[in-house]
């Protein structure tokens, strides 16, 4: 009795097993047909280091773009970032032949390129090409950012990134535009309702979860795997840029709903104000720029971005942030020699450090530094005749691009946060009476400046 | 066990004995066996649990990926397609047709596509084309054939609709007067009964298909002459015909496809629609060597007149060094026609919700297509801007191309502009010559990006503000001394007649007989001496080689410029201080050229031609080049006429119109 039921367990496991079998191997074949794989990539990846459909595909892809003189640039930030090991010798040997398959082999689900939106007059011809090579494709389109701020204006609709999928790989192209601050920006991926979601594993993507900004990069003309490709001329930087390159859009509608509530001043002193204050914000972010000094857009003119998306006429200064890890000592010279000398430059690097630059006509420039902590991040504020200090406490943020009036530059990510610490709940409604010493809602009182310190902690010019 | 033997008689244990055999023959080795039992149980008992979980593994990837992209990558704005309007299978349209005095309607299948009750306003022939596949309305037009000259226009545009199309004819108000015998036999030939006799304030509709059958005609007749005839309702069927009867069979190409796309929507383009032997709508003129202007964005201001659009992109696209994508069409409304011009050109266009009205909803047009074009191209420092009631000449961009190293360079400069305010056909002579004036004729310029973000822009007229765009920027306030370099031919051609300032008489005396560069390549001389200081030289130069022309004549008469070519000749007016026009006006007034207001004029000094011979007017002593005039002359004075002067005074704002 006992024998028999071994047996018979023995039968029932077979059977089990065997079905299972069955169903695996249904299963594979489903998700073949519907992912190419891409689930699996990860055992088909350690099973094979090489996988030429991805060189193949690549190949084809080259040839096809190169047949309609269409100038796109690798931007894949894994083959990129294998690139850049060897740079020195791709570069030194720019047609040589590649003994093996080092870079467009390693099996992955993606290849991703860039496109210069005017470098291409997005004939529809590509397409047809592609079709006939047995590409599938799909294109994602959007709003045109650069007419977002506009009112009422529509019809244009662009297209933001391509996909081309031959067997079980496909390739990712972005598309960049320029936009007005001389810088390229691509767009987010966002699928519309009777998209393909599975057309491929679109969360792999490593570019359209966000939009980003970018320098427009100078290209280089390389041979790598035995192709011929155009790839940043320094991909490290290159990387470098990417990973801190998640763009904002201004809040344009909300911009114009405020201007419906409080219409714009649009006196001479207003106009002439926001103009002094561009020119003024232009030099200080070329010069700031050339000393690879990083910086945002903080108090009253981060608020004008927030808010209204343009400089706030009655706000008589420009205010910038900058991590006081970031701090150079040839700021203050660099500054004098771009036209702007110091005003007054209170606390020192180890505290409160704040630097006033004097622009054309009493238009002010004010850099104010700012300490992380653990949980906080704050900057600090003097007064000149009491040396009382004061604290300026921020919730932590991280660095996003926009555009401001016709320029690239760094907002606080959580801009929300940031500007309703400074300046409350009600940060919306504008007020022309403000008081740096109480007026802020995240201002702390920090105590008096040692006497006999005053001469290196308040200097003003 | 030995001495078993099995037994062939019990049946049922046949296979039992088989087993019991296999069981025999392992039994010798039962500790094998049952390693092998055991090894067999434990990897099956693994094969089971891999695979269970490799199931749920794949599971959740599956899963997680559906979630992610549902959160990251779904557009926030759920676009919920919305079913279009359902194909129709009916083969019969119903139309019904109203006309009488003060009201006309169409209606196609309870649709209404044209409903006119506007007081003073559409008057004549209304007629409608209808796509004899599909129903869609693909052209509207009213004739007012109690004017002059309307009937021709209906007749040119019932010869361009393709044969086949369904047309629809109603009258509002009076459509008889200037009905001539040409156009009534057209609509004869169309099949209309009673377009013969039509006469004064009668009523009638008709419906037909051109070249083919007749749907229905009503008809009523005016008894007095005081009096209109009774309203008429025609109601009809239409039978439809297939889309493929409907469509032309083109060879299939880019090119062709947007024809198509074009031809099956719209009517009243002419040979673009024509199956045997349609006219291009890809010219590749002539790319120019060292295009200057290549890069440069040109932006077409448009509103709703797609058959000038159509003509004005014909000759945009035509002239030599084109860039078509730097084009961009603004389009002030969501007008349907005027886009699919555009794209039968394969160009971008965009459409601008409209703000306010008349003029300031131009200004806000302008305002909204200026600061786009240089947000869509953010490297420009310039921009083209075209209208789209403009030819534009063959060099257009080879002019500018020579020129507009300058609006870089010289600060003094506001604007080039292709159109000369005072060249006219017997004024203008020489295109190679250009010219430096105080004011902006607009019509065809060049804006400096600088000048825009920087001066125009932040105080551009609010909407509130019913200002004209270009009277704005011609104010001083504005303008701040600077001035605009224009050609002596216009590279531009002012050819609507149809607008917000603009009627048909206006134009025939100020636009009509404006002359047009048609020469290729034209190199432009004295480029250089175009500059602030090098033109003060030129000038001088120019009025020391000049005749003094005898000022005891008249100077509105042919005979006060002799019969020469060629030369230079100069004649003094008087003009108090720098704003006393008084006697430029009369002059301008009898030489038959812009005289609604100043144009033209550098430091009170005019140039035009006159008999092919260059003619130069100062104004003294308000001109700092009055010391030129010899002692012995005295400056012409013309007077005005006595009153009638306010009243041309009012349309002097129309200047550089655009709708």
């Amino acid at each position: 009795m006992q024998k028999i039921n071994k047996n018979v367990v023995l039968a029932l496991l077979s059977l089990t097993s065997l079905v299972f079998l069955l169903f695996q191997l249904y299963y594979y074949k489903f998700y073949l047909s519907q992912k190419n794989g891409a689930v699996f990539s990860k055992v088909r990846g350690s099973q094979s280091g090489q996988d030429s459909t991805r060189w193949h595909v690549v190949r084809k892809f080259l040839g096809l773009i190169s047949s309609h003189n269409i100038p796109v640039y690798l931007i894949d930030p894994l083959i990129l970032g294998l690139v850049d090991k060897d740079i020195e010798q791709i570069r030194s040997s720019p047609d040589g032949p590649s003994p093996e398959c080092k870079y467009f082999c390693a099996p992955r689900d993606f290849t991703t390129f860039a496109l210069l939106d005017k470098t291409w007059k997005h004939e529809v011809g590509l397409f047809r090409t592609a079709e006939k090579m047995g590409f599938q494709w799909l294109k994602i389109i959007n709003k045109d950012p650069r007419l977002d701020g506009m009112d009422d204006l529509s019809g244009i609709e662009i297209p933001l990134h391509y996909i081309f999928k031959l067997a079980s790989h496909a390739i990712h192209l972005v598309i960049f535009y320029e936009r007005s601050g001389n810088y390229l920006w691509h767009g987010p991926l966002r699928l519309k309702q009777h998209m393909d979601r599975k057309f491929v594993p679109f969360r792999k993507l490593h570019f359209g979860r966000y939009p980003g900004a970018y320098e427009k990069p100078e290209l280089l003309l390389v041979s790598i795997d035995d192709l011929k490709v155009q790839i940043p001329k320094n991909p490290s930087s290159f990387l470098e840029e990417m990973s801190h390159s998640r763009f904002l859009e201004c809040r344009y509608r909300e911009a114009r709903a405020f201007f419906q509530l409080y219409p714009d001043d649009a006196s001479l002193d207003a106009v002439e104000f926001r103009k002094k204050a561009k020119s003024l914000l232009h030099l200080a972010a070329l010069t700031l720029n050339n000393l690879g000094v990083k910086f945002w857009l903080s108090s009253g003119t981060c608020l004008g971005w927030y808010r209204q998306c343009n400089v706030i006429p009655h706000s008589k200064d420009v205010d910038l942030g900058v991590f006081i890890r970031d701090y150079k000592a040839d700021i203050i010279p660099a500054f004098q020699k771009a036209g702007l000398p110091l005003k007054h430059k209170f606390g020192k690097v180890e505290d409160s450090l704040e630097l006033s630059f004097q622009g054309e006509d009493d238009v002010k420039l004010d850099i104010f530094f700012f300490y992380e902590e653990d949980d906080h991040i704050w900057n600090g504020g003097t007064q000149a005749k009491s040396g009382k200090k004061f604290k300026y406490l921020f919730p932590k943020f991280t660095l996003c691009w926009t555009e401001f009036i016709e320029l690239k530059v760094q907002v606080p990510c959580e801009t929300l946060q940031y500007v309703e610490a400074n300046y409350g709940p009600d940060w919306k409604v504008p007020v022309k009476t403000w008081d740096w010493k109480s007026s802020p809602s995240n201002v702390q009182y920090n105590g008096v400046w040692p006497v006999d310190e005053w001469d290196d902690v308040i200097q003003i010019y | 066990m030995d001495e078993w033997k099995p037994n062939p008689a019990v049946k049922p244990h046949k296979k039992r004995s088989w087993y019991l055999a296999w069981k025999y023959k392992l039994m010798n080795q039962r500790a094998l066996r049952k390693l092998c039992q055991t090894g067999a149980v434990l990897f099956l008992l693994v094969t089971v649990i891999v695979n269970i979980k490799l199931i749920l593994d794949t599971r959740k990837a599956a899963y997680e990926e559906e979630e992610e992209s549902a959160q990251d990558y779904d557009d926030e704005m759920l676009n919920v397609e919305v079913p279009r309007h359902p194909v129709s299978n009916k083969k019969v349209l119903d139309v019904e047709v109203y006309s009488s005095r003060s009201k006309v309607y169409v209606a196609v299948d309870g649709t209404t596509v044209l409903e006119d009750e506007a007081r003073e306003q559409g008057r004549g022939i209304h007629v409608i084309v209808l796509n004899q596949a599909t129903g869609h309305v693909m052209a509207k037009r009213v004739f007012d054939t109690y004017s002059p000259h309307e009937d021709e226009a209906m007749v040119l545009f019932l010869n361009m609709v393709a044969r086949g199309r369904i047309l629809i004819f109603t009258i509002k108000d009076e459509g008889s007067f200037h009905l001539k015998d040409t156009a009534k036999n057209v609509l004869k030939s169309l099949g209309s009964q009673v377009a013969p006799f039509l006469s004064w304030r009668d009523m009638w509709t008709f419906v037909g298909k051109k070249g083919g059958e007749v749907y229905g005609e009503k008809h009523a007749k005016s008894p007095a002459l005081s009096t209109w005839g009774d309203p008429v309702l025609l109601k009809t069927e239409v039978h439809l015909t297939s889309v493929e009867d409907a469509e032309c069979h083109w060879p299939d190409t880019e090119l062709n496809r947007r024809r198509k796309r074009f031809c099956s929507k719209v009517e009243g383009y002419g040979s673009v629609c024509s199956c045997k032997d349609p006219t291009p709508i890809e010219f590749n003129p002539d790319p120019l060597k060292d295009n200057k202007v290549f890069d440069v964005p040109v932006a077409v201001i448009a509103g709703n007149r797609p058959n000038y659009l159509y003509r004005m992109l014909r000759s945009l696209l035509s002239a030599q060094g084109v860039n078509p994508q730097m084009i961009t069409v603004f389009i002030d409304g969501y007008y349907e026609e005027p886009m699919d011009v555009v794209e039968l050109f394969g160009l971008s266009g965009i459409q601008h919700t409209p703000i306010s009205i008349k003029n300031a909803r131009v200004s806000q047009h302008y305002k909204a297509s200026l600061t786009a074009t240089f947000n869509l191209f953010p490297d420009a420092k310039f921009a083209v801007v075209l209208e789209e009631d403009l030819d534009i000449s063959i060099d257009f961009f080879s002019f500018l191309s020579q020129s507009i190293h300058l609006l870089e360079e010289d600060e003094s400069l506001y604007c080039i502009s292709a159109w000369n305010d005072q060249g006219y056909e017997h004024t203008a002579e020489d295109p190679s010559l250009l010219y430096r004036v105080e004011t902006m004729p607009g019509l065809g310029w060049v804006l400096r990006k600088t000048l825009y973000k920087d001066e125009l822009e932040p105080k551009w007229p609010t909407p509130e503000k019913l200002w004209d765009w270009d009277m704005w920027m011609r104010m001083p306030e504005q303008r701040k001394g600077r001035e605009c370099i224009i050609p002596d031919i216009s590279r531009s051609y002012h050819f609507g007649i149809v607008g917000l300032n603009m009627n048909g008489y206006f134009h025939e005396a100020y636009f009509k007989k404006h002359k047009f560069n048609t020469v290729p390549n034209v190199q432009l001389k004295n480029v250089e001496s175009l500059r602030k200081d090098a033109y003060e030289t030129e000038i001088h130069r120019l009025l020391g080689e000049a005749e003094v022309l005898d000022h005891s004549k008249n100077p509105c008469e042919d005979s006060f410029v002799p019969d020469t070519e060629g030369r230079v000749y100069v004649m003094f007016i008087r003009m108090e201080q720098e704003a006393d026009f008084t006697t430029w006006t009369q002059l301008a007034k009898c030489l038959h050229i812009w005289d609604l207001d100043v144009r033209g004029n550098h430091k009170g000094l005019w140039r035009l031609f006159r008999k092919k011979n260059h003619f130069l007017v100062v104004g003294v002593p308000a001109s700092p080049y009055s010391s030129k005039k010899p002692s012995s002359v005295t400056p012409v004075y013309m007077e005005p006429p006595a009153k009638e002067e306010g009243a041309v005074a009012v349309p002097a704002v129309a200047a550089a119109e655009q709708t």
